[in-house]
């Protein structure tokens, strides 16, 4: 309990610095920079080097992918991951060591959060850590520095070419099929996993045989509860909804900041594709049948693990 | 494709760097017979067999000078890429799409051509947020055209692939090339990578792929040497971030917030500084990479320097040219 409240504190210490050196008149980087000493040192290191990073020399894969990026932001995430959100996570064995593998989840809140803290869970407690590259809804990648950050953590737009090539490169992928449907729910849906699309996150597992992993993500519904949708204010950013959360637009771009809900993690039993064969993709009925079983399964599993986890919040 | 022996071969704009060094090449290819060179310009170092057409491509006479060469190749790479000091914009795109028409009417009055490579550009596949991370040669039509040169390429492409249709005896190569850099080349990323400062959109940094100007020479000779039907991408394997392209050619990022972006552009153009056409812009603000395994796989060229080479061969090139001028 004390470790959560001490979290609380530096975090709230993190945001009023953030504040006063905006208002100071500070530039964004810097005022982070300047508000990074209220974090403990290790994060505080971190937080430096993710800024050098996000100016200067750094190596990258032919997929924009930054591992030393990564490496550094990772300090960070792991506050996210034990402090902030106290991730507790099941399953992670199931997902396969090596070769290729497609995750797939359920999604909420308009930051790639759950990505993140999926790619935690498996480079924290799987025996052998691997980094998932995750299929990211298309407009994040229009936003600056959004897209920078999310595209050196292993993000990639969520197009079915990328997904192919990926895992034509025997690289764990993971998708969150329902789209902007997710997103866009109000708070009091939480938790009702949206349809599947049309079950193309099924197709490209059948074409290249990689096993679906469903994955139940609880505790990203509350990070940024939808109050209420402004879609004039929505065509005037340009993003495709813009909600209202009980500290967003109210704080400006600190109501960005998740809320500390408490969140599970489970990855379920991996649905093997191989065995249908790539012609597979092609069958209508068998595409559709697996879809909503995946479907199902993630439904099932987001509904235990909401009533193991309890209280949301404390 | 075999190469039947004593090829006859045009190159359109033989003046441009590469076009002059893929007829040196040319000339010196035994299998080679013939070799003329189509341009207003004249090449900067004399070729030796070569025999230079002095005509411009958008005037209709070369449908009279074209087929009594009865070259069985055609190589097209009077394809403008960017508004120079002395071309208009209007200027370029009639060199590019009337050049184009004129040379495939002289073409249909050609009938021993057998091969048609294209020094296209993958421009025509835009710079888009959410573009696939490598756009593969199906993809070309995946977004809208935005800019006049993109209508410009997907048009040139149109009226290639109509000809290929109409004339199946003939194996027409569109090769849609990423931007080239290299010390004797003077492209739009060369200009920019040469300002005193780089400017570039906050918050974004995109991936960068471009070809070594050597690559891009013997891509098109090896296009040349055995074609393939339909759009082939040529670039260099791999990417790079912008910002370190930036860095690695020993210059700063002046990062501008992007609404103001065509402001300051607009600004520094006005001031004779820097010209970055629409394209350019919107390659500064989400980037392009392709994908090259049919290069790769069917044309059979590999390009020896990858896009992060290319970039440290250019930089590494103009360091010691600057020493040389400095003792």
């Amino acid at each position: 309990m004390s470790g959560r409240w001490r979290a609380m504190g530096v975090a709230t210490a993190f945001l009023r610095l953030l504040r006063e050196g905006l208002d100071a008149g500070l530039e964004l980087p810097e005022a982070i920079a300047r508000a990074g000493s209220a974090l403990p040192r290790d994060a505080q290191d971190t937080l430096a080097a993710a800024l050098r990073r996000l100016e200067g020399e750094h190596t990258e894969d032919e997929w924009g992918y930054d591992e030393e990026f990564a490496r550094s932001a990772e300090p960070l995430l792991t506050f996210a991951y034990r402090r902030w959100w106290r991730v507790h996570a099941e399953g992670v064995r199931r997902v396969p060591a090596h070769g290729r593998a497609l995750l797939v989840a359920n999604h909420a809140g308009f930051l790639p959060w759950d990505a993140t803290m999926i790619s935690m869970a498996l480079l924290r407690e799987h025996p052998l850590p691997r980094q998932p590259r995750f299929l990211v809804l298309d407009w994040a990648f229009e936003l600056p520095f959004v897209s920078t950050v999310i595209r050196r953590l292993g993000g990639v737009s969520a197009s079915p070419y990328n997904a192919l090539r990926l895992l034509g490169q025997d690289q764990l992928v993971a998708a969150f099929p329902e789209g902007p449907r997710s997103t866009a729910k109000p708070y009091r849906e939480r938790y009702r996993v949206q349809r599947f699309g049309r079950g193309g996150f099924v197709e490209l597992a059948l074409r290249t045989g990689a096993p679906i992993v469903p994955v139940a993500v609880v505790g990203s519904e509350e990070i940024y509860p939808k109050m209420a949708e402004l879609p004039q204010l929505s065509r005037l950013v340009g993003t495709p909804f813009f909600g209202v959360t009980p500290t967003f637009p109210w704080l400006g771009p600190l109501g960005l900041v998740p809320l500390p809900s408490r969140w599970r993690i489970e990855f379920c039993e991996p649905i093997d594709t191989a065995r249908y064969g790539p012609e597979g993709a092609e069958d209508r009925t068998l595409v559709l049948e697996l879809s909503e079983r995946v479907h199902d399964t993630v439904q099932q599993a987001v509904y235990e693990n909401v009533v193991r986890r309890g209280r949301a919040f404390y | 494709m075999v190469c039947p022996a004593g090829r006859r071969v045009l190159i359109t704009g033989v003046g441009s760097r590469l076009g002059q060094t893929l007829a040196a090449r040319l000339e010196n290819d035994p299998e080679v017979e013939f070799v003329a060179g189509l341009d207003t310009r004249r090449p900067r170092e004399p070729l030796g067999r070569t025999e230079l057409i002095d005509a411009d491509i958008r005037d209709p006479v070369i449908t009279t000078l074209i087929p009594p060469l009865e070259v069985d190749t055609v190589v097209h790479n009077q394809i403008v890429r960017r508004p120079g000091p002395r071309m208009s914009s209007r200027a370029m795109h009639d060199t590019n799409v009337i050049g184009s028409l004129q040379l495939l009417a002289a073409l249909e009055k050609a009938p021993t051509v057998r091969t048609v490579v294209v020094r296209g550009s993958a421009g025509v596949y835009g710079a888009e947020p959410s573009a696939p991370q490598f756009f593969g040669e199906e993809m070309a039509r995946l977004f809208p055209l935005r800019s006049r040169f993109q209508r410009d390429v997907a048009e040139i492409e149109n009226y290639f692939e109509t000809y290929s249709r109409r004339h199946p005896e003939a194996v027409c190569t569109m090769l849609r090339y990423q931007p080239s850099i290299g010390s004797s080349t003077d492209t739009q990323v060369t200009r920019y990578l040469t300002l005193p400062a780089c400017p570039t959109y906050l918050g974004y940094d995109p991936r960068i792929q471009l070809i070594h100007e050597t690559d891009a020479v013997d891509a098109l000779a090896a296009a040349v040497r055995r074609p393939v039907r339909g759009p082939v991408n040529v670039a260099g394997e791999g990417t790079i971030g912008l910002a370190r392209m930036v860095h690695r050619a020993g210059r700063a990022t002046v990062p501008i917030a992007g609404p103001l972006f065509g402001a300051v552009v607009g600004a520094a153009r006005r001031a004779g500084m820097a010209d970055l056409s629409e394209d350019f812009r919107r390659l500064l603000r989400y980037g392009r990479a392709v994908d090259v395994t049919r290069l790769v796989e069917e044309v059979g060229f590999r390009p020896r320097l990858s896009t992060p080479d290319a970039v440290a061969a250019w930089a590494d090139a103009r360091h010691a040219a600057a020493k040389e001028r400095a003792t």
